[in-house]
């Protein structure tokens, strides 16, 4: 009875034109959107091969020179891309995807595709995560909106009513025949990004385990839209009714809340402006040590506390460069306001995420679209941890080039210069994202409200159907 | 094979159906007549389970509906009065597809054979329904019948709708039918096709059967006067 059902269900939508277009248009979007970002994704990714190499080699190629001009001559920290960014490029459009090191300062990520593209932009990109996040669902209300409602037009409700067929059975046909081909349609597209990535070799490391759990997250998405759209249709008297109810439904979890959450999490728990943001950053700075200063009564205080330590009377008997020791101890501190300051941004980001957590009690999406990120590596949590991991390595090459100033030199001696053979010995700034083990224990609740919402959704459906 | 005994259905203040009695034996064509309101769907719909009677009982083939749904379901068939069947699938299709969510499975030559039996026409059996005119789709509704090898046919207004050459098509099935043994109940206002298909004719009005006779023992004219007599609308005629 389970497979009759399907079967006629399948044979209606494939026949009925409405259906068999929409299928159609999805389709061929969703190939022409893998297509444009596979392109993007290997242009990126040898952009970033490039830039990370000449950048290194400008660093290596550096001439004698004393370390510290070499700390602020600088270098850069660059975000790779990630495979599974092919489906879901989530913020990384807009994050930024170098940072500069520099001596004192903690700079922000640069050079965003958004800042590069033109006013246009704001009308969206066609890519995979648009279409599995939106055109999916959209197509999930099309194909079902009248799944039951149609029964009740065409006078066959009451033939099946009439009939011996349980309930449950009717509605399973009815479910398989809607998820089957969104089941198709997603095996297709996961399908043919995990054969374009695992046939690129040497662009970071594309795990199946990733795809196949992002995969898993879409269709828990999906089923949780079909039972909400069967439902409506059970409920509504005409297709008309539910046709309309299941699109507010779309509006609602996929459009309207995420832009709720958005502008609640960002009243209830702003970012400071930029200005604000780098004023009390100035500040703090001011309030302790300047490692060039050697006047300040901070630089004097740190003078006295290492000519005891060293139980010394002038800087000149100290077994290293004190001017170096000075800013090291000066990056330290500018370390320390940073790390403050970012904790703070940080808090916010949490408290934000978890507005949008609590909100997802009302939509589907947000667990979902946070779930996607997460897993492509491409949500605001892994631009984060790779600003962490870039400050951390800046902290860690101040200390590298500090400490060789210190070294091999005396105080006073700034005429120091270090062998140019010194630079390459720097190690190279390596990042590795968290595992797909790590990413899944940190979005735990996401997955937790999707199972709840697949649960419930289910629940309902079939309660609901019992009044067939 | 159809009975009732004492059926009444209320909602709230307002009594449907009265205490029905019915008696329908194999081979019985039963027409109900009446009114819009007289309580003869809410029969038909206590009979199939649909809704629970607020006192009395229904028994198909014995079976008392309320209590065995499923098991009275086997032995019936309905036909409702718009009767579209899915558009995008033939008549073969339909029939199958409701031949086999009541677990009988049919071969293509055994689904013709029952739409033949049905009268419908061969070049018709592999076409889409939308094409269908109503006779055509009751017809497909009598196959179905017909291939659930139904003991019992409820019919809710069939002919309403049908040209009088389809209406009369449908009284010659409904008497092979008959001539099968099927016990028939059909809730019409057709007076004469009542007067040409029944064994027994009813008139309700109320939600009360206020009359019933042979329809061998009554002329057209007898029951057409008797039927206006009942719903009062004699002041009407001439």
């Amino acid at each position: 009875m389970i497979r009759q059902t399907f079967l006629k269900e399948i044979k209606e939508l494939l026949r009925d034109g409405r259906p068999r277009i929409a299928l159609i248009i999805v389709g061929l979007l969703l190939l022409v959107a893998v297509w444009i970002s596979a392109r993007q994704y290997e242009n990126t990714n040898a952009q970033y091969e490039i830039a990370k190499q000449t950048e290194r080699g400008i660093w290596d190629g550096q001439s004698d020179k004393n370390p510290h001009s070499a700390a602020h001559f600088g270098t850069y920290a660059f975000k790779p891309k990630y495979p599974l960014s092919l489906l879901d490029q989530g913020v990384d459009k807009y994050a930024g995807v170098s940072i500069f090191l520099e001596a004192h300062n903690r700079n922000e990520a640069q050079f965003s595709a958004a800042t590069d593209q033109t006013g246009l932009a704001r009308f969206g990109d066609l890519t995979p995560d648009f279409i599995l996040l939106f055109l999916v669902p959209l197509l999930i209300v099309l194909l079902g909106f009248n799944t039951f409602t149609k029964e009740g037009e065409l006078g066959t409700l009451a033939l099946l009513r009439s009939s011996t067929v349980p309930t449950w059975k009717l509605v399973l046909g009815k479910w398989m025949a809607l998820f089957i081909p969104v089941l198709i349609i997603s095996l297709i597209l996961f399908g043919l990004a995990g054969a374009i990535l695992s046939s690129l070799k040497d662009y970071g490391v594309f795990e199946w385990s990733s795809l196949f759990m992002m995969l898993l997250v879409y269709l828990l998405y999906y089923v949780i839209f079909i039972n909400l759209v069967m439902v409506i249709s059970f409920l509504s008297k005409r297709s008309g009714i539910s046709l309309v109810t299941s699109l507010s439904i779309w509006i609602l979890t996929c459009l309207a809340v995420p832009k709720i959450a958005s502008t609640v999490a960002e009243q209830k728990y702003p970012y400071p402006t930029r200005q604000v943001f780098e004023a009390e950053v100035l500040q703090d700075k001011k309030s302790g040590l300047d490692g060039h200063n050697p006047w300040s009564k901070e630089a004097k205080l740190l003078e006295q506390k290492v000519l005891a330590e060293y139980k010394v009377d002038s800087l000149h008997q100290l077994p290293f460069n004190f001017d170096a020791y000075r800013m090291q101890k000066g990056e330290e501190h500018e370390a320390e306001v940073y790390f403050k300051h970012y904790k703070f941004l940080k808090e916010q980001y949490n408290n934000q995420s978890l507005v949008y957590q609590n909100l997802a009690v009302i939509s589907p999406f947000l667990p979902t679209r946070f779930l996607s990120m997460a897993i492509a590596h491409t949500d605001y949590g892994t631009h984060w941890d790779f600003s962490d991991a870039a400050e951390k390595y800046r902290v860690a090459t101040q200390k590298f080039l500090n400490d060789d100033f210190a070294k091999n030199s005396s105080y006073g001696d700034w005429s120091y210069r270090a062998d140019a053979s010194k630079w390459a010995t720097l190690p190279p700034f390596e990042y590795q994202p968290s595992k797909l083990k790590a990413v899944l224990s940190q979005n735990a609740t996401h997955f937790l409200i999707l199972g709840i919402w697949t649960v419930l959704s289910f629940g309902v459906l079939f309660v609901t159907a019992k009044r067939i | 094979m159809i009975n009732t005994n004492n059926l009444t259905k209320q909602y709230g203040d307002h009594i449907a159906l009265d205490r029905l009695n019915l008696n329908i034996e194999q081979g019985e064509i039963y027409c109900l007549l009446g009114a819009n309101g007289a309580g003869k769907t809410t029969t038909i719909n206590l009979l199939l389970g649909f809704i629970q009677p607020t006192s009395g009982s229904a028994f198909i083939n014995q079976l008392n509906v309320q209590e065995n749904q499923k098991k009275s379901k086997r032995f019936l068939a309905y036909i409702p009065e718009n009767l579209m069947l899915y558009p995008t699938l033939s008549a073969v299709e339909n029939l199958r597809y409701f031949s086999g969510i009541g677990g009988k499975e049919f071969s293509i030559d055994e689904l013709e054979g029952f739409l033949t039996e049905a009268g419908l026409q061969k070049e018709a059996h592999h076409k889409r329904i939308a094409s269908f005119s109503k006779g055509m789709r009751q017809k497909v509704g009598i196959a179905i019948a017909l291939a659930k090898d139904a003991k019992v046919l409820l019919l809710d207004e069939p002919t309403s709708g049908l040209d009088p050459k389809a209406s009369n098509e449908f009284g010659q099935l409904l008497q092979t039918l008959k001539n099968k043994g099927v016990a028939i109940l059909m809730a019409t206002h057709d007076l004469f096709r009542a007067k040409e298909v029944a064994t027994t004719i009813g008139i309700m009005k109320e939600g009360k059967l206020k009359q019933e006779f042979t329809a061998k023992d009554i002329t057209l004219q007898q029951l057409e006067e008797v039927y206006l007599n009942t719903m009062d609308y004699k002041q009407l005629v001439p």
